[in-house]
């Protein structure tokens, strides 16, 4: 095992999976579901003489912060980039059903429960969405991890931890969207369609793969929290994402509504107004909309120390 | 295409050093591997087991997982590895990182 | 007729009553902006005299505002029409008890979800996550929501339009349907795997390769219809047996799907995964209770 204390002082842009999973939750608390030692690897990748992984890329379990017990489930982007097949899918969804269980069950042994006492998912983002050569079971636990947070509102919070290698794309794209809060560093990106393939359908012209900073700027942990897409963006430690779930795990499961930027028909109407926006200027540049947000100066915001950024960053509201 | 596995048994010369709990190590990115190592009653022995994508480096394996074993002085271990096309000094360190954490 | 591929309004006419369906109204909510993501229908019809709401994609229409939208793709403005689409159902039926709330049809015909640059600015994600909730919500709430795929269901615009149903139905292949991520041409190029070694493959493992039928043993559509005329039977079949398999309590969508992979052979290992994981957290379970 890491040590844990150490584990705190780490980036979480350089945190493997399980490292992620372990210090985001308290010292010593960390009981891991479906291992390595299980040794679920897919058995998809056995047949295409693919290398395969025991935990097939998502490390998933339960710890607590406080009293709370926290579902972990975290992404291992050096795994086939943190592609979602069979298993990990199956992990995915089996936590998140796993923590709404334990919540009713509280719930009923004892109606006064503690907010604090209940269940919480956090999940570490890192993937590109669906695993090709498993791409129609894939595909399918897609579905099934949506499916199962519309049952997760309203008992158990689900909040998105962004700020790894692989940021965040494809059908976890939108599968990150649908959870209750989303906590990014400036490190992580989140979208639906990845950088190269905006650059193959648009021409290098219009948008240039291998611009990072053009990259960063339309994806990145600023621009979504700009846009308030994330709610929070901390620092790339694994401390702060830790202290920011830390916070959440105060607040009852209510509360978490008012994070959301989809999920009712009134959020919708608000998204709409976005668009609405997005088709009255047109933007040749993220900046640009930084600057109809009320920052006058986008580069050197995008430049300036993620502290000041916070400080000083204007977000949009339409 | 099936993925390849290959299997074999060793002794350290000097075997002595037992695990008292398994552990798990490191990640299957490109180049790399993750390795599992428990405690199993092999009679001084231990016993190898590695999956992976490329074939014909059977001996390459069994030399470098063979050193480290006797360098260990490793005794009633199963090792068990899954590889994506590591170099054999990447296999070396992650066996040795391993170890590493069990004494941790 | 030999494909409905571009054809979604066509099928949408075949699937309702004759005459009946009425664009831009579901319950009190009209779309009266007409350039508001035109790559999206929605509207009211009746299904054997039963009030349903129709959501279908148009290969006709062009976004002037988002010109990645066109033969079907779902932008941003699509996504967030057909989620208002479902809301207005939810809206409509609010006051009905479960049993008695409308039908929803999806008519899906749709290559994917528009990618771009002002998309990826503004969250393309948000729009088609906000539909797939709004689905999920109103089959949560009783709702039967049955999907047609009559032409392409690709990747993520199958996710955001069609997987959130509680049952799917699949013009068969003959039509030229599609159901898939990639086509398999592009997976072999992408994983570096001979094309002709994964058609193999296909037969004996449907888990990657195109088409309805694979989808079909894994449980990713409840059923394949031979015909294009057994359309509407279909789509009036699934809308009944939903009535009593929600009365029942019965699993339908994503759930339902997952157990009908097991049972179909196609998807086995998912099951084995979930009990195990189970029967883990139960043996540690009091260690995360209160006081423990």
């Amino acid at each position: 095992m890491p040590n844990w204390s150490k584990l705190q002082t780490r980036s979480f842009l350089e945190s493997s999976a399980r490292e992620r999973a372990l210090g985001l939750v308290d010292e010593g608390t960390f009981t891991e579901l479906a291992g390595p030692f299980d040794r679920m690897s897919s058995p998809h990748l056995v047949a295409l003489g693919e290398a395969v992984e025991f935990d097939d890329g998502v490390v998933t379990g339960v710890g607590r912060i406080g009293k709370r017990p926290v579902f972990v489930i975290s992404q291992e982007g050096r795994f086939i980039g943190g592609a979602v097949g069979e298993v990990g899918g199956a992990k995915m969804v089996t936590t998140i059903d796993l923590a709404v269980a334990f919540a009713e069950e509280l719930r009923a042994a004892n109606p006064k429960i503690a907010a604090d006492e209940l269940p919480l998912v956090a999940i570490s983002f890192e993937t590109g969405g669906v695993r090709l050569h498993e791409s129609n079971a894939g595909l399918l636990a897609h579905a099934e991890v949506m499916d199962a947070f519309q049952r997760a509102r309203g008992k158990v919070p689900v909040v998105a931890l962004i700020g790894s290698r692989i940021g965040c794309f494809g059908g976890m794209g939108f599968v990150a969207a649908a959870t209750d809060v989303i906590v990014m560093s400036e490190f992580g990106r989140l979208g639906l369609t990845g950088p190269e393939v905006i650059e193959e359908e648009m021409g290098k012209d219009e948008f240039d793969a291998s611009n990072r900073a053009l990259v960063y700027r339309t994806t990145g942990g600023r621009h979504k929290y700009i846009m308030g897409d994330c709610n929070f963006l901390v620092d790339d430690r694994v401390a702060a994402f830790r202290a920011q779930v830390a916070e959440l795990c105060r607040l009852p499961v209510a509360d978490f509504e008012q994070f959301r930027r989809i999920g009712s028909a009134a959020l919708v109407e608000k998204q709409m107004r976005l668009v609405a926006l997005a088709a009255e200027m047109q933007p040749k540049d993220a900046y640009d909309v930084w600057r109809r947000a009320g920052n006058n100066d986008p580069a050197g915001l995008g430049d300036a120390p993620v502290d000041d950024f916070r400080k000083q960053a204007q977000r949009l509201s339409v | 295409m099936a993925l390849n596995t290959l299997e074999f048994d060793c002794k350290a010369e000097a075997a002595s050093v037992r695990l008292a709990a398994p552990v798990h190590y490191g990640v299957v990115g490109s180049g790399d591997l993750e390795v599992i190592l428990e405690p199993c009653d092999l009679g001084g022995g231990v016993k190898v087991k590695v999956t992976t994508p490329i074939s014909g480096f059977d001996a390459v394996w069994r030399k470098v997982v063979e050193t480290f074993v006797n360098r260990a002085r490793l005794a009633d271990v199963a090792i068990d590895i899954n590889d994506n096309n590591a170099s054999p000094a990447v296999v070396s360190m992650r066996l040795q990182q391993a170890l590493a954490e069990t004494a941790a | 007729m030999d494909t409905l591929i571009g054809q979604g309004l066509v099928a949408l006419e075949m699937i309702v009553d004759p005459g009946s369906f009425q664009r831009d109204r579901v319950g009190a909510k009209e779309f009266t902006d007409e350039s508001y993501g035109p790559g999206a229908v929605v509207g009211t019809a009746t299904l054997d005299g039963q009030t349903v709401t129709v959501i279908a994609s148009d290969a006709e229409a062009f976004n002037e505002k988002f010109p990645v939208v066109y033969a079907g793709i779902i932008g941003m403005e699509e996504g967030y029409k057909m989620a208002s689409a479902v809301y207005a159902t939810l809206a409509a039926d609010v006051d009905k008890p479960a049993a008695q709330k409308r039908p929803l049809v999806l008519i899906v015909d749709t290559p994917g979800n528009g990618p771009g640059k002002v998309e990826e600015i503004f969250g393309m994600n948000k729009a088609t996550g906000a539909y797939q909730l709004a689905l999920a919500e109103a089959r949560m709430a009783g709702h039967p929501i049955v999907a047609a795929v009559v032409g392409r269901a690709i990747s993520g615009a199958f996710l955001c339009h069609g997987l959130q149903a509680d049952r799917i139905v699949a013009l068969d292949a003959k039509f030229g349907t599609m159901i898939h991520v990639m086509p398999l041409t592009s997976v072999s190029r992408i994983i570096k795997k001979n094309i002709e070694v994964l058609e193999e493959l296909s037969k004996s493992n449907p888990v990657f390769a195109a088409g309805p039928q694979f989808f079909y043993q894994l449980g990713g559509v409840e059923a394949l219809v031979p015909e294009i005329e057994g359309l509407r039977g279909a789509v009036i079949e699934q809308v009944a047996a939903l009535r009593a398999a929600k009365a029942k309590g019965e699993a339908t969508g994503p759930v339902g799907r997952a157990a009908l992979g097991a049972a179909r052979g196609g998807r086995v290992t998912r099951p084995q995964v979930a009990a195990r994981m189970t029967a883990e957290f139960a043996a540690v379970a009091d260690k995360y209770r209160p006081h423990a």
